[in-house]
């Protein structure tokens, strides 16, 4: 599957449709938890300059100015066109003195750009003699040799994007230079790079536009509405996820504020961070140092065989269904207070228990981090070779193995969810109660949900690279990890708008509403190894 | 382009010199490092001081503004310790149409005129707006001290 194609948009049709049509678009797992918020769009290179020309075309009819004009008034009031419209008819001569236009009074012989006299005349930048037909002013009538017109503009291409609102060399004279005439004296590379800063300024001077954060991805991100004050997550075709508001990872379910915060924090608190930073943890039964190298948090130590969850160290078969209870190594609980302690030793406790609370949030968010880079990089592995593999061997085309990208893509994306809802708790959940409970008790079920998928995909699907499997064998993993996929998709996007909405009423019937809507019976996969613990 | 434009500009200055200030090329064989020497403007408290200024042209001058110092302290909202000044047609205001001349010109004007709501030296910029006449004391001390 192409991710890709699920985030490009391919008509040309009105940038300010409905909804609807981001349903069909929806493809891949990766995008499907944010369905409800998916009010963007993601624009190629040629798809950018064809929103501009038709600003630009816009402009050019309704008052009757050049294309340059138009695009220089575009530019002005940030690619709106209703407000170009409003303020020209407004005060048509002011705008033209700002944006440096012509003055529509002008005379035209004027505005022609060359004197026709024969007399020598000294160009006032390199003092040089010219015959006066070898002069150019751009309509204001300050007349520059050919030579310092181009020494000029050469100039100010090198400066970068100023270039578009680059004024006559006159002092004080504000009358711009119109790009044909740039066009004139710039040669090469020059024009094709005034070219490029032209079509970006659509997205650089656009505040509904941004560009996709990804490493020298071109794609532009068009937000639609009134978004861009809360969080809006933007998955590009790039494989680059990024906040539209505020450019940092994507971070639903917390508030960009909140991230920044969470990120400052982290800086702050790397030095004392880095004994917990280090890659590797003993294993809690022969004390080898252990490092993590999947994404699962189900550990078996490769000396003693100890098997044990990596959040917590503690014994795996304390974990899950067999114990009656869910993941508890998500839990933070604030150690009792000392009794009878003196006032110095209360003070040096609660210093110690804020850095344990931050570092417990911490770790586990690093923690969700680094198995989040390794679904993506797993991802990537899957894609772009091992899918072959998995296709000659299991005798199956690879467009009929996308359930396997999908599940992954799903995990990815979960373990982003996860990462960020330890941010969401350091700053929501600061104290015990009730919501607190309730939050924890959600974030446990969503880990060991995901741990299921997890497993499903590193380890089941692992045996077919390596053992003989019949076709039967296929087939039934095939419905297994489609159904898990779908399950764990759900709870998670029920999870993120219930945290967004910061656990209205919690309660009973909040409990019920999420389990309900995560595990319909009928989603539930036919043939679950371990049934999910959603209910 | 650039020398030819600075020999031009020398040769104007040579011709017709300005009654306030005096530039030339620091050594012969280097037309791009000039010092220049800027009388104290009479209706202001650098009255009697001699300031010399550092002027360097950069390569693509007079498309790029050329970057002016003075090497003579001055108790001026608008000049820092190191000489810097901060004045626009150095700046964003440049335009390839102005020469040195009209630069050295600008900054006898910011002498006599400083701008205190653009100021490099805020603590400066406090005390020109606060109590003038301290201002006014101060400058003519450093004057005394540093330019004469």
């Amino acid at each position: 599957m192409s991710q890709g194609a699920g985030t490009q948009d391919t008509d040309d049709s009105d940038p300010d449709e409905g909804d609807a049509d981001y349903g069909n678009a929806i493809l891949s797992g990766v995008e499907a938890h944010v369905v409800k918020r998916e009010e963007y769009r993601c624009l190629d290179a040629e798809q950018v300059l064809e929103r501009q020309r038709e600003a630009v075309r816009g402009v050019t009819q309704v008052l009757q100015v050049t294309q340059d004009d138009a695009t220089q008034l575009l530019r002005a009031f940030k690619w709106n066109v209703n407000r170009v419209n409003d303020e020209w008819f407004g005060d048509e001569e002011g705008i033209r003195e700002k944006v440096g236009l012509e003055s529509s009074s002008s005379a035209p012989d004027e505005a022609s750009g060359m004197v026709d006299d024969g007399a020598e005349v000294t160009c006032s930048v390199c003092y040089d003699e010219f015959p006066a037909s070898k002069h150019t002013h751009v309509g204001c009538g300050h007349n520059f040799c050919a030579t310092c017109w181009s020494g000029y503009l050469e100039n100010a291409v090198s400066d970068g994007p100023s270039v578009l609102d680059l004024r006559c060399p006159q002092e004080g004279c504000k009358r711009r230079v119109p790009e044909p005439m740039a066009k004139r004296y710039l040669k090469g590379e020059s024009a094709e790079r005034l070219d490029v800063f032209k079509w970006r300024s659509w997205v650089d001077d656009n505040p509904r536009v941004k560009w996709c954060t990804g490493a020298g991805c071109e794609v532009a991100v068009l937000c639609h509405g009134d978004r861009g004050e809360g969080p809006v997550d933007v998955h590009c075709g790039c494989g680059a996820s990024f906040c539209w508001s505020c450019q940092e990872d994507a971070h639903r379910p917390v508030d960009c504020e909140t991230v920044k915060k969470w990120l400052v924090k982290n800086s702050a608190e790397s030095e004392n961070m880095n004994w917990i930073l280090a890659n590797t943890k003993p294993c809690p039964a022969c004390k080898r140092p252990i490092e993590k190298n999947l994404g699962c948090m189900h550990m078996v130590c490769s000396q003693c065989k100890f098997e044990f969850c990596w959040m917590c160290c503690g014994k795996w078969s304390e974990h899950g269904e067999r114990t009656g209870g869910y993941y508890a190594c998500n839990k933070y609980s604030q150690s009792r207070e000392k009794e009878g302690a003196s006032e110095e030793e209360k003070r040096r406790a609660a210093a110690k228990q804020s850095l344990e609370r931050y570092t417990h949030y911490y770790e586990r968010w690093a923690a969700h981090g680094a198995s989040q880079t390794k679904a993506a990089k797993d991802l990537a592995e899957m894609r772009e070779a091992k899918i072959l593999r998995l296709g000659d061997l299991q005798n199956t085309p690879v467009s009929q193995l996308k359930f396997v990208l999908e599940a992954m893509e799903q995990i990815a994306e979960c373990r982003r969810v996860l990462k960020w809802t330890y941010g969401y708790g350091y700053y929501w959940m600061e104290e015990d109660g009730l919501r607190k409970k309730f939050f924890e008790f959600i974030q446990g079920d969503a880990e060991s949900t995901l741990e299921l998928l997890t497993e499903a995909v590193e380890k089941d699907l692992e045996e077919f690279f390596t053992e003989e499997k019949s076709l039967a064998d296929f087939a039934d993993f095939r419905g297994r990890l489609t159904g898990l996929t779908t399950t764990v998709k759900k709870y998670f996007t029920t999870m993120v708008t219930e945290l967004e909405e910061g656990l209205p009423g919690v309660g009973s019937e909040v409990v019920r509403a999420v389990s309900l809507e995560a595990t319909p019976a009928a989603e539930e996969p036919p043939k679950l190894r371990r049934s999910a613990r959603l209910a | 382009m650039a020398s030819k434009r600075i020999t031009k500009e020398l040769q104007d200055l040579q011709k017709d010199p300005p009654t306030s200030c005096s530039a030339g090329p620091r050594a012969d064989d280097d037309i791009f490092h000039w010092d220049a020497t800027i009388i104290g403007p009479a209706d202001s408290p650098y009255q009697g001081g001699l300031f010399f200024v550092a002027i360097h042209f950069p390569p693509d001058y007079p498309f790029k503004p050329p970057k002016v110092n003075f090497k003579t302290k001055v108790y001026h909202p608008n000049v820092n310790s190191q000489g810097s000044i901060c004045l626009d047609i150095l700046k964003e205001q440049w335009s390839p149409a102005l020469t040195i001349s009209k630069v050295l010109l600008s900054i006898c004007s910011l002498l006599t005129d400083p701008n205190p709501d653009d100021p490099l030296v805020p603590e400066i910029a406090q005390i020109y707006k606060t109590d003038p006449n301290r201002y006014a004391e101060l400058a003519k001390e450093w004057t005394r001290k540093y330019a004469m």
